[in-house]
């Protein structure tokens, strides 16, 4: 079981990963609404494995996980984002990402990704 | 001729027997006594270990042929090929995505996608993986990025034991366009507007797609229990949602009360 950050900029989708992963026993460290924010929650709540959502205002989930990177090399960020966008899974997993998660998901198979990189 | 070991349904059971297999018919033995051509068979599909062939001659028969994923594995590689089915050259990733999480290890494989009256099938050197079209939720015609490259593909999302799938099938464009168009015709049926639920709705449906139940939908929304029912007889009503439990709430007679009473005075005590 990990503790877990969650970047979205939507409430709804934040609800609904915190209510997925407190199912799968997993603790909430943090939500963060933009990349800049999870960057600064990253540094502050140091967190097991971060949720991370591609598009979002401000900073985007493939800059946050950079800066995450640069500051712990061994962050563990499991990318977010929606159907159709699958072409920057390259990219994100060039740029660190453990695992990719395709909106909408399904729970169990969140749980295992989660499970899977915790473990990784 | 490979004989190969199975049971088939006859009669409304199943007998045990040998199959006699070759490149392009198999005969079954007494009492079924039938020679099968490949190219008679215009349906295949499968169910767990089953494998259901229809034969259309004079009339349309089903059998059911049971065996060990090996010798189904055989039966397959010999039936689709040839089979009355529309067939066409493809790579394809099966699956390339599982509840919403991508699979690492999934590759393009080379084979071919056979279309049969019930579904799609992948079907490679290795693996031949069914699709009934009943499964099929969406079809679309989309871009992956391949060796480097964006490229069309199709994206077919469909339900297996309850998890979303999403295989992708790579081919030139212009049969992609023959099959896309093909399935998206035998799935009309499934076509909506996108406009039958507002937000609360589509937040509704999104949550029972991640797995929610009724109780977390109604905490997660902030709605109450009577909205959220309206909300699942609208769902029902459309027809993209069905019922797999039905919740009950209670409240304790003077009986119960009593029993409670008493249960709380002896741990007291």
């Amino acid at each position: 079981m990990g503790k877990i950050l969650i970047v979205d900029d939507t409430l709804f989708m934040r609800t609904l990963i915190k209510n997925i992963l407190f199912t799968g026993g997993h603790t909430i460290a943090g939500e963060a609404g933009d990349g800049e924010e999870a960057i600064a929650k990253y540094q502050e709540l140091k967190p097991d494995l971060v949720t991370m959502d591609v598009v979002m205002p401000k900073m985007n989930g493939i800059e946050a996980l950079k800066g995450i990177k640069a500051i712990d090399p061994n962050a563990k960020i499991i990318m977010c984002t929606a159907v159709g966008q699958e072409q920057m899974v390259k990219l994100a997993i060039k740029s660190g990402a453990k695992g990719y998660i395709v909106k909408p998901f399904q729970a169990p198979k969140v749980l295992e990704e989660v499970k899977n990189v915790l473990a990784s | 001729m490979t004989e190969v070991p199975v049971k088939i349904e006859f009669n409304k059971e199943w007998i045990v027997t040998k199959l006699s297999v070759s490149e392009d018919r198999m005969v079954l033995p007494a009492p079924i006594n039938k020679e099968i051509l490949f190219k008679s068979v215009f349906d295949v599909s499968e169910k767990k270990n089953i494998l259901i062939i229809t034969v259309k001659t004079d009339t349309e028969v089903v059998y059911k042929i049971l065996s060990v994923e090996k010798v189904l594995q055989f039966l397959k590689v010999r039936i689709l090929p040839v089979c009355n089915a529309y067939r066409l050259m493809a790579y394809f990733m099966s699956p390339a995505i599982r509840g919403g999480v991508m699979i690492k290890e999934a590759q393009w494989e080379k084979g071919s996608v056979v279309v049969v009256k019930s579904g799609i099938w992948f079907v490679g050197a290795v693996k031949q993986i069914s699709v009934p079209l009943s499964e099929v939720a969406a079809i679309e015609l989309t871009k992956r990025e391949v060796q480097g490259k964006p490229t069309d593909v199709i994206r077919i999302d469909y339900l297996d034991s309850a998890e979303v799938v999403s295989s992708l099938v790579l081919c030139p464009l212009s049969t992609l366009q023959v099959l896309y168009n093909f399935l998206k015709d035998t799935t009309k049926s499934m076509d909506m507007k996108g406009t039958e639920l507002d937000g609360v709705d589509q937040q509704v449906a999104m949550l029972v797609y991640s797995g929610m139940d009724s109780h977390a939908i109604e905490n997660m929304l902030n709605i109450p229990h009577k909205q959220l029912d309206q909300i699942y007889d609208k769902i029902l009503t459309l027809g993209i949602g069905e019922v797999v439990i039905i919740r009950r709430e209670i409240q304790l007679t003077p009986k119960g009360v009593r029993y409670i009473s008493d249960a709380t005075k002896s741990q007291t005590n």
